[in-house]
């Protein structure tokens, strides 16, 4: 933030406003002015002091010591933690090199990947295009947007649960299917098909949220020019992809960019629906992460394997910002 | 759905009022178009939560039929009675609202407080404060779960509400939200408070706090339903069924009655209604909150 003189600029002021109360009250405001003026750094940190504690325990030691830990080996209670190097690190690169496909982490990889790919681009999409068929009612915007956003508040445990049951051989989706003559799969339980089906669930629970920063933008679309691209003749398509598409371009990126760091940390649904079965299909990197922490007590590679994850988050949205949001380089 | 009638109506009046179609009474193509699209979304959006909650009322036999019929036959409030006759299931509730109740009260004043010094104070560190505030922001949860539980750990805390509730109790983006809204009030507050012989802290809650409900009403809104709906910390943090949360919970309820989705559907609904009616009751808020992030920037 831009440090505002808002003390300085304060104090200017007091003197003259300041002056006809000090006959009625001059012990008092002096006290009080000492209070304010002397104690300000004091008083400043005393108001900080809880979120102070949060911040260097909770965020930013947490950050160093997640890093620090990947250069050790730690199982909880045996024996005490090890200095290690590179190593961790080393064992999983050692692993992308040799087989990639034995090793649990760099399958995670490629599987989330894949879903971030598929989910990103397919709730932008569906987001922008849900926002822009509100924007053309005239009443009842207010009732669709309500609706559409209702699955993105419902909590990801609850959704799990309702589509465990959807997706059931005998399901609701299946039954759909079977409606246009399409024998639907054992979602969950098929290696093929599990990983599409978290992908379902993810856009279904998601795009709405998203749906709501682009109704946002929209609303702030300078209409002269919209206006202007009319009464030169284009039509609707045009002024969509030469006018619209690109001054939406900050929203798009901040959308992609929102929706990519979350699924990347897609947990919540491969632990609750399939516990990143069947043939580890739906294992995703959190979940690996977990597993190794938790369930081998493995937490010097779980902590590199976070690391890993991190940078490969931070360099993806760097790119997607190169690529997207262009005006930022300007 | 009920709704898509409606839909065509308002597809209508934006027929009306758009000058460049002078045709019939006849939709035009694209808005016939657009009329199906909202009534597939709407039925896609809420049509499996309100099968949910319908099938919530249905017997075993009923859920798990095939082909799935609409309704129940015959309604039955056996699921709801099963459900909560487990002897952990209400304090699973319980636990979910101390986790969201505490973190919310907490967090709206703490970061509020904090929101206050950064926005209206002066003093050294401001700046370096306000930079990590936004650079923690950035870091993924991905990063700080296995620490995290590491530090909870050596505290001795992990199973308690205390780990719960203290790293929710004060959050960066809820900060964030404070100084936004703090900073466009004007200056002369405190002048004025100074000179009345308010306190700083009579200054921030008696004139700013009252100024910044909206803001107030969003990080509120926003910790509940983070608290509320949370799975993934409360499963590395807890360890005993007795101190569950309900996301939690319904996970091992799960296991527990594997195909017995009649009880599971039952159970899904204590998770989603408090939202919902939050929602409903906060609507503005909610909303504002997506609008206010992306506006203000």
């Amino acid at each position: 933030m831009t440090a505002h003189p808002v003390e300085s600029s304060a104090t200017a002021l007091s003197p003259d406003t300041a002056g006809k109360q000090r006959w009625f009250r001059r012990g008092k405001d002096k006290r009080v002015r000492s209070l304010w003026r002397g104690g300000e750094t004091l008083a400043a940190y005393l108001f900080l002091l809880p979120y102070l504690f949060v911040l260097l325990v909770f965020f930013i030691l947490v950050s160093f010591y997640g890093v620090g830990l990947s250069f050790f080996t730690v199982d909880l209670g045996f024996t005490p933690p090890e200095f290690v190097g590179f190593h961790n690190y080393q064992q999983l690169f050692q692993q992308l090199f040799t087989n990639p496909s034995l090793s649990p982490f760099w399958i995670s990889i490629v599987n989330i990947i894949k879903f971030t790919v598929i989910v990103v681009s397919v709730q932008t999409v569906l987001a922008l295009a849900l926002a822009l068929l509100l924007q053309t009612l005239v009443r009842g915007k207010g009732i669709f947007r309500t609706a559409f956003y209702i699955p993105a508040l419902t909590s990801s445990v609850a959704t799990s649960l309702i589509f465990l049951w959807l997706y059931n051989p005998d399901g609701l989706i299946n039954y759909v299917l079977s409606l246009v003559h399409v024998a639907g799969p054992d979602w969950l339980n098929d290696p093929f098909w599990a990983l599409p089906a978290l992908m379902m669930l993810n856009i279904w629970s998601t795009a709405a949220a998203f749906m709501i920063y682009f109704l946002a933008a929209l609303q702030d679309l300078p209409r002269e020019v919209l206006e202007a691209a009319e009464v030169d003749g284009a039509n609707r398509f045009q002024s969509f992809w030469q006018i619209t598409v690109p001054l939406l371009r900050p929203t798009i990126f901040l959308v992609v960019a929102l929706g990519t760091i979350g699924t990347f940390q897609m947990f919540d649904q491969a632990k609750f629906m399939t516990n990143g079965g069947p043939l580890n299909s739906t294992l995703t990197p959190m979940l690996e992460i977990y597993n190794a922490a938790f369930n081998n007590s493995r937490f010097g590679s779980a902590a590199a394997m976070s690391v890993i994850l991190f940078l490969l988050i931070f360099v993806v949205t760097l790119l997607q910002r190169r690529v997207i949001d262009t005006s930022i380089q300007e | 759905m009920a709704q898509v009638p409606t839909a065509l109506h308002t597809g209508e009046q934006a027929r009306v009022v758009t000058p460049k179609t002078r045709r019939g009474p006849r939709l035009s193509w694209w808005q016939l178009v657009f009329v199906v699209f909202l009534g597939v979304f709407l039925v896609t959006s809420l049509g499996p939560l309100v099968f949910t909650l319908i099938s919530s009322f249905k017997t075993m036999h009923d859920v798990l039929a095939f082909p799935p019929s609409l309704l129940p036959n015959p309604w039955t409030w056996s699921n709801y009675t099963e459900v909560v006759s487990n002897p952990y299931f209400l304090r699973w509730i319980l636990n979910a609202l101390i986790y969201a109740g505490g973190a919310t009260v907490l967090n709206v004043i703490f970061s509020a407080m904090a929101g206050y010094a950064l926005s209206r104070m002066h003093f050294p560190g401001r700046k370096l404060i306000f930079t990590f505030t936004l650079a923690v922001m950035m870091i993924p949860s991905a990063i700080t779960l296995i620490p995290k539980f590491l530090v909870v750990n050596t505290l001795h805390m992990n199973n308690t509400f205390f780990a719960l509730i203290l790293p929710a109790m004060a959050q960066p983006f809820s900060v964030f939200i404070m100084v936004q809204f703090m900073k466009t009030l004007p200056k002369e507050l405190e002048e004025s408070a100074r000179i009345d012989g308010a306190s700083r802290w009579r200054t921030f809650y008696q004139v700013i706090l009252p100024l910044v409900k909206p803001a107030l009403a969003v990080v509120a809104i926003l910790t509940f339903q983070g608290a509320w709906n949370d799975f993934q910390w409360p499963l590395v943090a807890l360890g005993t069924q007795d101190m569950y949360t309900l996301p939690l919970g319904l996970f091992f309820f799960k296991s527990a009655h594997y195909t017995q989705y009649n009880l599971l559907l039952a159970g899904s609904i204590f998770n989603i209604v408090p939202i919902l009616l939050l929602f409903f009751i906060f609507q503005r808020y909610f909303i504002g909150v997506a609008l206010g992030s992306s506006v203000k920037g």
